[in-house]
């Protein structure tokens, strides 16, 4: 998919999600006292967003279809894209877990786990790198965490683990 | 009043818990800043979560100093691998690199650890001397106008992305979307939370700009398994670890060029107060105009020290400029200023031109820290200098996943809700795809910054008087809406600067537009002021007539889109 494409798309996203918005701001209730009713700002934003995108899509179609390779060293198709993308989508997919978990291992179990995981995906996991990496995490989150609860007085997330000891 | 309010801050400031915190502060936005990649915004808005237990004072000093130490942390990096540690060293890489090179890395480290220093330290001057006075002028300030203030402050940012002005617009507004979201500042309605209790309290903003800003730049920043397993920078030596920064004879050379400090510094003030624009284009002006100005041009890039000092006195001098427009109008100067303005939110703090007024020993703490961290600075930079070569020996793959699970633990910290977790979640993938993209994220970050601030002054514009005129009609709101428009216009007059015919008029227009508001504003200073301006106007028209409308020679720098 060349760059124009991609542009025309996001233009074409822009004006639908726009449509949606501006459609929910029906459902804002305007109390009988004020002014300004609550819709109003959002409106103005929306309307003002729309004209920005039909602009964008504008310009996407007049540019015609790009000649420039846009990230050269992908190589096509569903495979090419996920190996372009696979650090991010591992750090997406590990935060994520790491969000769900969340209520069962707590920050303190969780942030390791998350932080030793990704290292162990980014980096590797040959020679001395498990031990570093391990030692990494425990410091560093377990710094953070110590400083946090003990030091600000921050009440983070126990998790079911935890709080069984 | 003044020396009380000083001296009354200074109380507030001096104690051991604040001053050492003030110095880890110093020292981590120094290693912050050493760290290529690693932006100073990111610094900032990474140490908010552990400030928000402390008192006002002691969190916002500690943030000041983290803000001056990655001020000057990139310059460490640039000059001893050539890879800027911040984007407001680049300019710093063009003659320090070079002059390390040539065996003058002392000589290259010290010019550059004091040209930041000087450049601080008017900065924090023209700070502590001009931020109330701007705050009188503020004061003059209706809703009408604070809210046109507001929409010129996201049209220059939005400027500022060049060929992308479009995106940037679309940035800009995205981002006052994003704060529309919840419920509504002046009544308290739901709006745009689709039914979602958690969607209802609104996105935490600092949720929004770690999301944006650091877990997207991360994210970004591994995409290349190679790459990120690759240490930061490879041109650290052993040869490195030991060089002694030569503090005397970098003293000399820099008070040869006392002029070319001075200047730079004030092109770094300007800079800072010119809503967008940050250390990443001061450094590059101020280079540009160190050249133009030198008696010896052709010396630049080979390792001359006025390459050195124009671009590191203006780079700290920035947030000077910045934190003035802050403070006297609650309008961030640039996306640095935008992350401590979010600081002082959590801090219960609200920037406004009555706030010197009514809040002077708070005011006067965040000049003085400023100030005194610019000495800690100078201290810890020589140091530290073991710490800033060894730092960019770590693997960016490490120092990725150690950051996103501090950012997991931090921001949740921040209102102790697990939905901001989401919002991180969320706006990392709506960054990673904005890079991808190349929208701009100073403009909506500024939205998301300033839309609650637009928003009620258009609630209390309205709630006076229903006539819309106003917005256009009153000195200050037509002088932001003029000043506005041009600078929408400007990427467009960039771009046919020298190829067309109409871009000769675009100076002189300005001048005589931005003069109708100054005259209507009557008092005989700014009448004055507006004639001076139609007066250059017309010797500008004058001139280009006398030239048989000729294009004049561009040699304008490339000035890079401002990130923070």
């Amino acid at each position: 998919m060349s760059r124009l494409n991609k542009d025309a798309v996001i233009a074409i996203f822009l004006l639908v999600a726009s449509g949606i918005l501006f459609w929910s701001t029906f459902s804002i209730r305007t109390p009988d006292y004020g002014v300004l009713s609550p819709a109003a700002w959002p409106r103005v934003i929306i309307i003002a967003l729309t004209l920005l995108s039909f602009i964008y899509l504008f310009q996407s179609l007049k540019a015609g279809p790009s000649t420039a390779a846009a990230d050269a060293d992908r190589q096509p198709g569903i495979r090419g894209w996920f190996i372009y993308w696979q650090n991010p989508i591992y750090c997406f997919a590990l935060f994520l877990a790491y969000l769900l978990t969340l209520p069962i291992l707590g920050s303190l179990i969780g942030g390791l786990a998350f932080v030793f995981t990704l290292m162990c995906v980014l980096g590797g996991i040959s020679g001395n790198k498990l031990i570093l990496h391990a030692a990494l995490s425990l410091v560093t989150v377990g710094g953070m965490w110590v400083i946090f609860t003990y030091g600000l007085g921050v009440i983070l997330p126990p998790g079911i683990i935890f709080s069984a000891f | 009043m003044v020396i009380e309010n000083v001296i009354a801050a200074f109380n507030e400031l001096a104690t051991v818990h604040t001053v050492l915190l003030m110095l880890i502060g110093v020292a981590g936005g120094l290693i912050a800043g050493a760290i290529p990649g690693f932006t100073i915004a990111m610094a900032i808005v990474l140490t908010l979560p552990f400030t928000f237990s402390m008192p006002a004072v002691q969190g916002i000093a500690t943030m000041v100093s983290v803000l001056v130490g990655g001020l000057s942390g990139g310059l460490m990096a640039g000059i001893l691998t050539g890879i800027p540690g911040t984007p407001s060293s680049v300019a710093t890489t063009f003659d320090g690199y070079p002059m390390a090179q040539k065996g003058k890395a002392g000589l290259a480290l010290g010019i550059g650890v004091w040209s930041s220093f000087f450049g601080g330290i008017i900065s924090a001057i023209l700070l502590m001397t001009l931020a109330p006075q701007l705050a009188n002028i503020g004061l003059e300030f209706q809703p009408w106008d604070y809210f046109m203030l507001v929409m010129f402050a996201l049209t220059i940012t939005a400027s500022l992305a060049g060929k992308n002005l479009v995106k940037g617009l679309i940035a800009g507004v995205a981002g006052l979307l994003v704060r529309a979201v919840g419920e509504d500042e002046a009544v308290g309605m739901a709006r745009l939370d689709f039914g979602s209790d958690a969607l209802l309290q609104g996105f935490d903003f600092i949720a929004v700009l770690i999301g944006l800003f650091a877990f997207s730049r991360l994210l970004h920043d591994v995409r290349d398994p190679a790459s990120a397993r690759k240490r930061l920078s490879s041109n650290t030596s052993g040869e490195n670890l030991s060089v002694k920064i030569e503090h005397l004879a970098a003293l000399v050379v820099i008070l040869k060029h006392w002029t070319l400090l001075i200047r730079s510094a004030l092109i770094g003030v300007f800079t800072g107060v010119l809503p967008g624009a940050g250390g990443s284009i001061a450094n590059i002006l101020a280079y540009d105009q160190a050249k133009k100005t030198s008696k010896n041009p052709e010396k630049f890039g080979t390792g001359t020290p006025e390459g050195i000092i124009a671009p590191e006195s203006s780079n700290n001098a920035v947030e000077g400029g910045a934190l003035m427009t802050l403070m006297a109008l609650g309008i961030p100067g640039d996306v640095t200023a935008a992350v401590m303005l979010g600081a002082l939110l959590v801090h219960d703090i609200v920037p406004s031109p009555t706030f010197i007024a009514e809040e002077p020993v708070l005011a006067y703490s965040i000049f003085l820290s400023f100030f005194a961290a610019t000495f800690m600075m100078l201290g810890l930079q020589s140091g530290m200098l073991r710490v800033f070569v060894l730092v960019t020996r770590v693997r960016m793959y490490m120092l990725a996943a150690i950051i996103l699970g501090l950012c997991g633990i931090g921001v949740f910290a921040i209102n102790n809700v697990e939905f901001d977790l989401w919002t991180l979640l969320w706006f990392g993938i709506l960054g990673v795809f904005m890079r991808q993209f190349g929208f701009p994220f100073a403009p909506m970050i500024l939205g998301v910054v300033l839309g609650n601030i637009a928003e009620l002054n258009l609630a209390r514009a309205v709630a006076i008087s229903t006539d819309l005129t106003l917005f256009v009609t009153r000195p200050w709101a037509l002088f932001f809406l003029i000043v506005a428009l041009f600078s929408a216009v400007f990427p467009v007059y960039q771009a046919y600067r020298g190829t067309q015919k109409w871009t000769l008029f675009y100076l002189p227009v300005a001048c005589f537009a931005v003069a109708g508001p100054l005259f209507m504003m009557g008092g005989v200073p700014r009448t004055v002021l507006a004639g001076v301006v139609v007066m250059f106007g017309a010797y500008t028209l004058w001139k280009r007539a006398q030239a048989g409308w000729a294009f004049e020679r561009d040699d304008a720098p490339e000035l890079p889109v401002s990130e923070g």
